[in-house]
C-alpha cells in the first residue's frame, strides 16, 4: 500500500469553510443573521410555555431557580453538540464534488461543520443567557470563565464523533438513517429534561460514564449555581476527551485517502 | 535536474462499491488496512517523471486513464500501489469550478477557491484585481455562480488559478469551455507561464493545443504508457493510430456481407453470350442484371445498381425505391429484381457491375457484391461515358 500524499490543514481555507458553512444557513432566510439569536428566544419562550404551564415541571433541588432556566442552561450546550454532528456526519458526501477534484486535508469539512454550528449555537446561548437573567435568573457571569473551557472540551468530543461518523457514512449510507434514533435515545438518557437524582441508583452509576452528564452537570453548577466542582474526574474526562479524539484522527485518515473511490 | 513529481509503477484499482455489502466488506477492509475488493484496474505499472520546466501533454482516448493519472497525481486518489513524490505547489483544475459553491457570488467563491488553492488573505487581496481583470466578467462577479454560464465559471476558475503561480499547473481538458477569444488569451498566460520556468501537464484532445503548448507527449492507451517522448512524433503516432482503427471499423462493417447480412443477396447476375471471364459487351449493348435478396422478414427490400470503373471512380447509380420499383416475389423471403441499361453508353474499358441491398426503409446498406466486365469498342472519345450528342449543322446560316 501507497504513503498517501498528506496535505495540512490550512487556517485560511478553513476559516472560509466555517464562515460558508454558517451563511449557508441563514443566506436564504430575509432577515439573515438576526435569526441567530431570535430563534434560540423563540424556543425558549416555547420551552417556558410547555414546561412551566403546560407541564408544571419542577425540579426539587432547584426550586428556587425554575424549570425554565435550568433546562435552557443544559439544553444549549446539547443542541450544540447534537446538530454539529448529525449536521457533520452528512458532510463529506455532500462535498463529493469538491473532495474528487481538489486534493485538501479532508477532516477540514466536518471539522469546519462542526465548529459552525458551534459558533452559531453559542451566540444563541449568549442571548439565552442574557434574557433569563432579565427575567430573574441569577446568571454566575463570572464563571462564564471556565464555561468556555468546558464547551472547548465538548467542541473536541463533537469533533472526535464527527469524525468518526462521517468517515462510516462514506462506508455506510445507512449511518444517516440510524444516527438520529441514537442521537435522541442519548439525549433521553442524559439528564438535561431532569434531574440525576430522579434516576434509581442503578441508573445513576450508568450516567456517570456518559460524557454528556459530566458536562451538562458542569454547565449548570457552574451558570446556576455558582460552583465549581472539578475533581479528578475533571482530569479523566480532559483525559478521555484526547485520547478518544487522536483515536478518531487516526481512524478518520485511514479512511479519507478513499474516500473518492467511494463518493 | 530538479523533479517536481515522481511516480513509480503506480497502479490503480477501483474497488467494488455499488453493492452496499460491497462497501461495508471494503470499510472492514481498510479499517483492518487492507486493500479492499478489487474491481476496474485503471492504471497499470506508470513510471513518469516531471522535471521542472517541462510541458508534457497527456493524450489518449476516452477511458484510457488520462484523468485518473491526474487524479493520482495531485493526489486527490490514492493509487492502489506504487509511489507518487510530490515536491511542488500544485494548482490543478481537473474540473471547471470545483469547490465552487453555487449558492455564493463570483467574489465569495474566489475567496474560497484562492484559500483551497493555499494563497493567504494577504495575497489574495493583492491580486484580486488581476483575477478580476483576467475573468472578465463584469459585474457577474457578485451573482451567485449559479447564474453563470459554463464559459463564465472557466474564466473564473483560470483567473484564480493564475493568481496562485503555481510550480505545476495541471489541467483538465478544461480549456474547450472558453470562447475563442478567452481561450486564446488562457493559451497566451500559459505560453507566458512556461517562458518564465513553469512545468504544465495538460490533458487534451485538441493535438492543436497539445503541440501549440508542450514539448513533450504522453500517451496513455489501456492504463499504461504506450508512448512518452516528442510531441510532434507521439501526437502523430496517436493519430495515426486512430486512422487504423477507424479503417478497421469500416473494414468490420464491410466483412458483415454474404450469410451474416441480415438482407443478403443471393444472386447477383449479368446476363452474356460467349464464357469470356469478365463478360465482354459491345458498346451499345444491352445489359441485363438480375438481382436476388434475401429478405428475413419478408418485406421487399430495397435493390441498388451501379457501375464502378476499374479504378475506383462511380460512374452511375440507381436505387429501387427511388424510382418507386418494387421488386418480384420469387419464394418466401425472395425477391428478384430485373434492371436493363439499354444501349450502353459506357465508353470501351473495365468496370465493375456493383449492387448492394438494403433495408425496406432504404436507411441502411446490409450487402453489396462486384463482378467485372469489359466494354470494347473502336472509339477515341475520351472519359467513361457517351453523352448524347450532335454536331450541329452549320452550312445553311
Amino acid at each position: 500500500m501507497s504513503k498517501p500524499v498528506r496535505v495540512k490543514i490550512d487556517w485560511v481555507f478553513f476559516k472560509n469553510l466555517v464562515v460558508r458553512q454558517i451563511r449557508q444557513d441563514y443566506l436564504e432566510n430575509v432577515t439573515g443573521f438576526s435569526w441567530l439569536i431570535l430563534q434560540p428566544l423563540l424556543l425558549l419562550a416555547v420551552y417556558a410555555f410547555v414546561f412551566s404551564t403546560i407541564f408544571k415541571a419542577r425540579i426539587p433541588e432547584a426550586a428556587d431557580i425554575g424549570f425554565v432556566p435550568y433546562l435552557a442552561v443544559a439544553f444549549w450546550p446539547w443542541t450544540a453538540f447534537s446538530e454539529a454532528i448529525l449536521k457533520a456526519s452528512n458532510s463529506i458526501t455532500a462535498n463529493g464534488a469538491l473532495i474528487g477534484k481538489v486534493a485538501f486535508a479532508t477532516e477540514q469539512i466536518p471539522l469546519a461543520t462542526v465548529t459552525a454550528t458551534f459558533i452559531m449555537h453559542m451566540i444563541g446561548y449568549m442571548a439565552v443567557l442574557i434574557v433569563l437573567q432579565l427575567m430573574g435568573t441569577s446568571i454566575h457571569w463570572v464563571y462564564l470563565l471556565l464555561v468556555l473551557p468546558v464547551i472547548l472540551l465538548m467542541w473536541v468530543l463533537a469533533c472526535s464523533i464527527a469524525l468518526l461518523t462521517s468517515a462510516i457514512q462514506v462506508f455506510v449510507r445507512d449511518l444517516a438513517q440510524i444516527l438520529p434514533p441514537l442521537i435522541t435515545f442519548w439525549f433521553f438518557t442524559t439528564p438535561i429534561l431532569y434531574s440525576s437524582s430522579y434516576l434509581p441508583e442503578s441508573l445513576q452509576t450508568l450516567t456517570q460514564w456518559n460524557p454528556m452528564a459530566w458536562f451538562i452537570a458542569r454547565f449548570r453548577e457552574l451558570l446556576l449555581f455558582g460552583e465549581a466542582n472539578f475533581d479528578y474526574k475533571a482530569l479523566l474526562m480532559v483525559l478521555f476527551v484526547m485520547v478518544f479524539a487522536w483515536v478518531s484522527l487516526r481512524f478518520f485518515r485511514r479512511f479519507s485517502g478513499h474516500f473518492e473511490d467511494f463518493l | 535536474m530538479d523533479t517536481l513529481v515522481r511516480i513509480e509503477d503506480v497502479s490503480k484499482i477501483y474497488p467494488r462499491v455499488h453493492k452496499s455489502r460491497e462497501r461495508l466488506q471494503a470499510f472492514v477492509s481498510l479499517l483492518f488496512g487492507r486493500e479492499p475488493a478489487q474491481g476496474a484496474k485503471v492504471l497499470s505499472n506508470i513510471n513518469l517523471e516531471v522535471v521542472r520546466g517541462q510541458s508534457l501533454g497527456i493524450i489518449g482516448e476516452n477511458g484510457a486513464g488520462k484523468s485518473t493519472l491526474l487524479k493520482v497525481l495531485t493526489g486527490v486518489i490514492q493509487p492502489t500501489s506504487g509511489r507518487v513524490m510530490v515536491h511542488a505547489k500544485i494548482a490543478a483544475m481537473l474540473e471547471l469550478g470545483a469547490g465552487f459553491q453555487p449558492d455564493f457570488s463570483g467574489m465569495d467563491n474566489v475567496r474560497m477557491k484562492a484559500s483551497l488553492m493555499g494563497l493567504s488573505s494577504r495575497e489574495l487581496d493583492e491580486r484580486l484585481d488581476d483575477i478580476l481583470e483576467f475573468a472578465d466578467i463584469g459585474d457577474y462577479i457578485h451573482e451567485p455562480v449559479k447564474h453563470y454560464s459554463s464559459g463564465m465559471v472557466v474564466r473564473l476558475g483560470f483567473a484564480v488559478i493564475t493568481a496562485c503561480r503555481p510550480d505545476l499547473l495541471i489541467t483538465d481538458e478544461v480549456l474547450a469551455v472558453g470562447d475563442e477569444s478567452f481561450q486564446k488569451k488562457c493559451i497566451r498566460w500559459i505560453q507566458q507561464y512556461l517562458e518564465q520556468g513553469g512545468t504544465l501537464l495538460l490533458v487534451s484532445h485538441s493535438m492543436y493545443v497539445v503541440q501549440k503548448l508542450c514539448q513533450k507527449a504522453l500517451w496513455v492507451h489501456d492504463g499504461g504508457i504506450e508512448q512518452c517522448g516528442d510531441v510532434f512524433s507521439v501526437t502523430q503516432a496517436y493519430l495515426a493510430w486512430h486512422e487504423k482503427r477507424n479503417a478497421k471499423e469500416k473494414e468490420k462493417q464491410i466483412k458483415a456481407t454474404g450469410d451474416g447480412a441480415y438482407y443478403r443477396i443471393e444472386n447477383f447476375r449479368l446476363a452474356s453470350e460467349g464464357d469470356d471471364k469478365p463478360p465482354k459487351f459491345a458498346m451499345g449493348d444491352n445489359l441485363d442484371i438480375e438481382l436476388e435478396i434475401y429478405s428475413p422478414d419478408d418485406r421487399p427490400p430495397v435493390g441498388v445498381v451501379g457501375v464502378i470503373r476499374a479504378d475506383g471512380t462511380p460512374v452511375y447509380g440507381v436505387v429501387s425505391d427511388n424510382e418507386a420499383v418494387a421488386p418480384l416475389k420469387l419464394a418466401d423471403h425472395y425477391y428478384r429484381f430485373r434492371l436493363r441499361f439499354t444501349g450502353v453508353a459506357l465508353l470501351p474499358g473495365s468496370y465493375n457491375l456493383s449492387a448492394h441491398s438494403m433495408d425496406p426503409e432504404g436507411m441502411r446498406v446490409f450487402d453489396n457484391r462486384q463482378m467485372a466486365f469489359v466494354i470494347t469498342g473502336d472509339t477515341k472519345e475520351v472519359g467513361y461515358i457517351r453523352l448524347p450528342h450532335e454536331w450541329m449543322d452549320q452550312t445553311s446560316e
